[in-house]
């Protein structure tokens, strides 16, 4: 335990004195912020209101937040797992396997410093919210905070896979290019991805990022407890097999997720020095 | 007693190349052990297939009565490890550094503190333990790894190449800090180096080359194998002197190298008193001297061992 804990407060250590590292990881979600929020809103909040009567103020904002708190969720968890590669570039990570802590406490240790980190960021993102006018009941927002814990484990359990099976910070860039944007993209975080091709509903659904936009939405606007037609017209109705999904399955999935690339990053470490 | 580390038939292949082919020794508790080979003889893949970093093709290692490749944990614990290339975190403090490595090895909590402050005298960085490791100089950080690798009191510490890229007087220094330490806990070192001055400290040495041990002995008795006398001595006609040499004394082993013969004979003494003084071609240099761990080097493969700029 002591091992996880070590791991876990270095990476925490270097991150809160690396200042460039975090003001850089804000750019990219305020950019899109600047988009969605902006360019986008009056459209999407027209879309929905004509879709239905039932909600009448309705503020496109407030769901595309969550959103954007899951995507910084994503690039930072994904960018933190880059510390792994960044430790065998500097030797650092031989210290580390040469000791006798367990090959999966190094793995939960090493995800444990990215999720942590990623959150953290995400929380800062709610200094925002004064800032965009919108508004959560102070309940929505404690509750959604272990859900973001959670899909940070999940995000940063892929990067570090990603991460275990690399040498160089290189690939590493261009995989993390390939996957993040699809990643958001067919999440749900930036617009609805209901009534998808066949084809792009498998991606969707095999996409962790999506249960957990998909619960910090719901949790975070209250709207898991707005009518269904509601829910419906803000892309709300997740579907799996025919059914949808309720926020505690969501939650479920995103444990196993988390628990299957914690596995695979822990035999890829134990694989790296024999 | 039994041997701390015991090596059996131990092999490494990469892809077609064979790296260590099959290498048997033993090495007893307190000992100062060291494996002396040029570049690219095996030595850092033996290390790390010993210290648990590496998987070997096929044999069997045991440290502290732990297998290496099934009790991995078990020999984790009981060896301390300085690379050959850097594994501090630079961003952090040696302080912190050490504070992470007493976690990582589960020193009792109640001890961290002193233990810390023991080895960084050891070492002598104490007043430099606050400040951030990348703004050390190479010396210093090898120092503080020496240090580290010796927190968790192992009971084997591996030194591969510690002194390989710094300067002379650092180089002495890390030795003189080696052995304060080898005398104070008495633990067993296992060290590689391909300077010859260094391997010199050493009990016992396995003289390494292209992925066989060649020779394993005492650094006396490897001399002593080689025996007698190393005569260097230039002449203005090398290739005249050697042909006389041949014929007068058969028994001298004469190598030509640049512009100096190396002569080897069992005493120095006849070769002075009886050939010295046949030959006419003026000499413009004479160097007589006892085997060096080179010359022992050089009599098992007919090369030198590029020692690096020294
Ligand atoms: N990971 C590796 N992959 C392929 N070849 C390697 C690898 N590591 C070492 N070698 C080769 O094995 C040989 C022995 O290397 P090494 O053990 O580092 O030698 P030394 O430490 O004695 O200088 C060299 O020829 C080196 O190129
Ligand atoms: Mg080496």
């Amino acid at each position: 335990m002591e091992g996880i804990f070590a791991i876990w407060q270095r990476d925490l250590m270097k991150f809160v004195r690396d200042r460039p590292r975090l003001l850089g990881s804000f750019a990219m979600p305020i950019l899109f912020l600047i988009i969605f929020g902006g360019g986008f809103s009056g459209t999407m909040e027209n879309l929905v209101m004509n879709q239905t009567s039932e909600i009448e103020d309705f503020n496109y904002l407030t769901f595309i937040f969550p959103g954007i708190v899951a995507m910084t969720l994503l690039m930072t968890s994904i960018f933190s797992s880059l510390s792994v590669i960044q430790d065998k570039e500097f030797g650092y990570m031989k210290e580390i396997l040469v000791s006798p802590v367990s090959r999966v406490n190094i793995a939960i240790g090493k995800m444990l410093g990215a999720s942590t980190v990623a959150f953290m960021q995400g929380v800062l993102m709610f200094i925002l919210i004064p800032v965009l006018g919108v508004t959560y009941e102070w309940s929505n927002i404690l509750a959604v905070l272990p859900i973001m814990f959670l899909l940070s484990c999940t995000l940063a359990s892929l990067g570090l896979l990603i991460a275990s099976l690399l040498r160089s910070t290189q690939g590493f860039q261009l995989i993390v290019q390939v996957l993040v944007f699809p990643m958001v993209f067919l999440s749900g975080a930036l617009f609805p991805v209901t009534n998808m091709p066949a084809w792009m509903d498998i991606l969707v659904k095999v996409n962790p990022v999506t249960y957990g936009v998909d619960a910090m939405k719901k949790v975070m606007t209250g709207a898991g407890d707005l009518p269904v037609a509601a829910q419906n017209a803000l892309g709300l109705n997740l579907q799996l097999f025919g059914r949808t999904v309720t926020v505690a399955e969501e939650l479920l999935f995103l444990i196993i997720f988390t628990s299957i690339l914690i596995t695979l990053a822990t035999i890829s470490f134990r694989r790296a020095n024999a | 007693m039994e041997p701390i580390i015991q090596v059996h038939e131990l092999r490494k292949s990469f892809k077609d190349m064979e790296a260590v082919k099959g290498i048997h020794f033993d090495v007893a508790q307190g000992e100062i052990f060291g494996f002396l080979g040029p570049n690219g003889a095996g030595k850092s893949t033996t290390i790390n297939m010993i210290c648990t970093m590496l998987a070997p093709t096929s044999g069997s290692v045991t440290i502290n009565g732990y297998d290496a490749f099934k009790q991995k944990a078990k020999v984790r614990e009981s060896i301390g490890i300085i690379f050959q290339e850097n594994t501090l975190d630079e961003k952090l403090s040696a302080l912190e550094n050490l504070k992470l490595h007493c976690r990582f090895y589960r020193v009792p909590k109640n001890k961290r503190a002193e233990r810390i402050q023991e080895v960084l005298e050891i070492v002598d960085l104490v007043d430099n333990q606050k400040k951030k490791v990348e703004e050390f100089s190479g010396g210093m950080k090898r120092r503080l790894e020496i240090a580290r690798g010796l927190l968790h009191y192992p009971k084997v510490l591996f030194l591969d190449e510690p002194t390989v890229g710094l300067d002379p007087q650092t180089r002495a220094h890390i030795w003189e800090y080696i052995l304060r330490l080898k005398e104070k806990e008495n633990i067993t070192i296992f060290l590689t180096t391909h300077y010859l001055d260094e391997a010199e400290i050493s009990h016992r040495i396995a003289i390494m080359d292209k992925g066989t041990i060649i020779a394993l002995d005492t650094p006396d008795r490897l001399k002593q194998q080689v025996g007698g006398d190393v005569i260097e001595l230039g002449t203005e006609d090398n290739d005249a002197v050697a042909a006389q040499l041949q014929s007068a004394m058969p028994e001298a082993e004469v190598k030509q190298e640049a512009d100096i013969l190396r002569i080897q004979v069992p005493s120095s003494d006849q070769f002075i008193s009886t050939f010295l003084q046949q030959i006419r071609v003026p000499i413009t240099s004479l160097n007589i001297r006892r085997p060096t761990l080179n010359d022992v080097f050089l009599s098992y493969t007919g090369r030198d061992i590029k020692a690096g700029p020294a």
